[in-house]
C-alpha cells in the first residue's frame, strides 16, 4: 500500500494505492475516486452495538466502508474529509490514540476502532459522551479543520475546547473555566479542557463553532 | 494569455497577463485587480456572437447572467482573478475539436478563442450528479481558467472511473459518466454513505475536487441558526 497526503495544509486529501489482495478502511463518504474495478463494501462500524455506540455517540457512521482490491495490478481511491484542513498519517505498533468526534478518516484493517466513555464533562464540552479509540498495529488516517499542532504535555496544559483533535489515551481531560467567571465569558474563551499527565496531543488551528460564529452576524 | 496560478491549493488566485490589445472574458465579480488602462465590456454573451439567451442560459446553469471583457491596451496588462470559495484553480488548454464540460459554477475565465455554451447532459445527470442542472460546454481553442472547493487533481481515465457525486470540475468529452452505484449493490452503496457515484467511461481526464461543498455544508449547517 502506497499512500499520499495531498493538498496540505488547507485542502488535504489521501491518494492510496492499494496493491492485489489490500483493503482499506474508511469512514463512509470519505471516498472522492476511485478505480471502478474496486470492490467497495459496507460494513458496520465494529459489530452492530459497538456501530450504535460509535454512530450515536463517538460523532462517527453506523456504517464503514471497506475497499479491497480484488484485481491483479494496484488500484488507486482518494479519500477526503468534509472540512478543508490538514491530514495526518499515523503508524500504530500495538498503543493506541483516542480521536475526537469526526476526526477519524481511514485505517489499514487490522486497526480496531472502539468507543470509550469520554465523562459529562467532555459532553458539556460539546465533545461527545464517548470517544473514539483506535488501537492495534497499522496505518491510521485523521484529519481536521485548519492545520495540525502537536504538543508533548507532561503536567498540566489548557486546550480551547473543540480544538482538540486526538491524544495519547493515558491523559486525563477535565473541562473547567477558562478563567475567572469575568473572563471566562467576556474574553471569548468560556470554557477550556485541562489536559493532565504525558502524552502527546494533536490540537486543529481552526473550528467549526469559531467559523459559524463568525459567519452568523453575515447571514 | 499567460496564466499564472498563485496561493495553491487553499486560496487560489489567476494572473492573467494579456498581449497588446488582448481580450479575456471572465465570470462577473472575480476580477480582484488590473492595470489601469485595461477596458471592461460587459454583456450577456462572449463577444463575437450569443445574446440574451445565451446569458439566461447561463443563468440556468448556475454562472452569471453577465460576464465582463478586459481588453489590454497597447502594451498589454495584468488582470487577476479568483473564484469565491477558497480552494484551487486550474488552467486547461482546448484544441479545437476537443470540447469540455465543465460544472457550472467552476469557470472562471477563458481566452477569446474559447467558445461557451449550455449543455443539458440529461435527467439523470442533473438531478443525481451533485451538480447544477446545466453543464458548460467550452469548444474552439484557448486557454481555460475553472476553479474547485478543495484542491483539484486530474484522473486519467482509460476504461473505467469512479468520481463521487459533487467532485467533478471538469471533463473531456472523449468520456462521459452515468450514474451508478459505488458497491456491488444498491443497498451497500447507500449504507456506505457513497450512495450515487459518476461511472465514467472512455479515454480522457477528467478534473476532480477533493473537497465537497455539500459534505462542508452539511458540518456547518447544523451550528448556523435556522432561518
Amino acid at each position: 500500500m502506497k499512500a499520499n497526503i495531498e493538498g496540505a495544509p488547507a485542502f488535504a486529501y489521501i491518494h492510496v494505492d492499494l496493491e492485489p489482495g489490500e483493503s482499506l478502511v474508511a469512514e463512509s463518504d470519505a471516498m472522492s475516486s476511485m478505480a471502478a474495478d474496486l470492490d467497495m463494501d459496507a460494513r458496520t462500524n465494529g459489530g452492530c452495538l459497538g456501530a450504535l455506540g460509535k454512530s450515536l455517540f463517538g460523532g462517527e457512521s453506523f456504517f464503514i466502508s471497506v475497499f479491497t482490491n480484488n484485481t491483479d495490478g494496484p488500484r488507486r481511491v482518494t479519500l477526503t474529509q468534509g472540512t478543508p484542513g490538514n491530514i495526518r498519517q499515523v503508524e500504530l505498533n500495538g498503543e493506541s490514540i483516542c480521536l475526537q468526534p469526526g476526526a477519524y478518516i481511514a485505517s489499514t484493517p487490522e486497526l480496531r476502532l472502539g468507543v470509550q466513555w469520554a465523562g459529562f464533562a467532555s459532553w458539556i464540552a460539546k465533545e461527545g459522551l464517548f470517544k473514539l479509540r483506535v488501537s492495534g498495529t497499522g496505518t491510521l488516517w485523521y484529519g481536521a479543520y485548519g492545520g495540525l499542532v502537536e504538543k508533548e504535555v507532561d503536567g498540566e496544559y489548557i486546550v480551547d475546547t473543540s480544538h482538540l483533535v486526538a491524544y495519547d489515551p493515558q491523559l486525563r481531560l477535565r473541562v473547567q473555566l477558562a478563567g475567572g467567571i469575568f473572563s471566562s465569558f467576556f474574553g471569548g474563551e468560556g470554557l477550556v479542557t485541562r489536559v493532565e499527565g504525558k502524552g502527546r496531543i494533536v490540537l486543529q488551528s481552526r473550528s467549526m463553532e469559531g467559523l459559524a460564529g463568525w459567519l452568523r452576524p453575515h447571514l | 494569455m499567460e496564466v499564472e496560478l498563485v496561493h495553491r491549493p487553499g486560496n487560489s488566485a489567476a494572473r492573467l497577463r494579456l498581449a497588446p490589445s488582448e481580450t479575456v472574458t471572465a465570470e462577473a465579480g472575480a476580477m480582484i485587480c488590473m492595470d489601469g488602462d485595461i477596458a471592461i465590456t460587459t454583456s450577456t454573451h462572449q463577444r463575437g456572437g450569443g445574446g440574451i439567451l445565451k446569458g439566461l442560459k447561463r443563468m440556468l446553469g448556475g454562472e452569471s447572467f453577465f460576464m465582463n471583457h478586459y481588453q489590454a491596451g497597447a502594451s498589454g496588462g495584468e488582470v487577476v482573478v479568483a473564484a469565491d470559495l477558497p480552494g484551487d484553480m486550474e488552467t486547461i488548454r482546448i484544441e479545437p475539436g476537443h470540447g469540455l464540460i465543465v460544472q457550472a459554477g467552476s469557470f472562471v475565465a477563458a481566452e477569446s478563442g474559447v467558445d461557451m455554451d449550455m449543455s443539458w447532459q440529461g435527467f439523470g445527470k442533473a438531478l443525481f450528479s451533485g451538480e447544477a442542472m446545466f453543464w458548460l460546454r467550452m469548444s474552439g481553442s484557448g486557454k481555460v481558467v475553472l476553479s474547485s472547493f478543495g484542491a483539484i487533481y486530474p484522473i486519467r481515465v482509460d476504461g473505467e472511473y469512479i468520481v463521487d457525486t459533487g467532485h467533478i470540475v471538469a471533463f473531456e468529452e472523449t468520456i462521459d459518466f452515468m450514474i451508478g452505484k459505488a458497491g456491488r449493490s444498491w443497498i451497500k452503496s447507500f449504507l456506505g454513505g457513497e450512495g450515487m457515484v459518476c461511472r465514467f467511461k472512455g479515454q480522457g481526464t477528467v478534473w476532480s475536487q477533493s473537497h465537497n461543498p455539500s459534505s462542508f455544508g452539511k458540518q456547518l449547517g447544523p451550528l448556523l441558526p435556522a432561518r
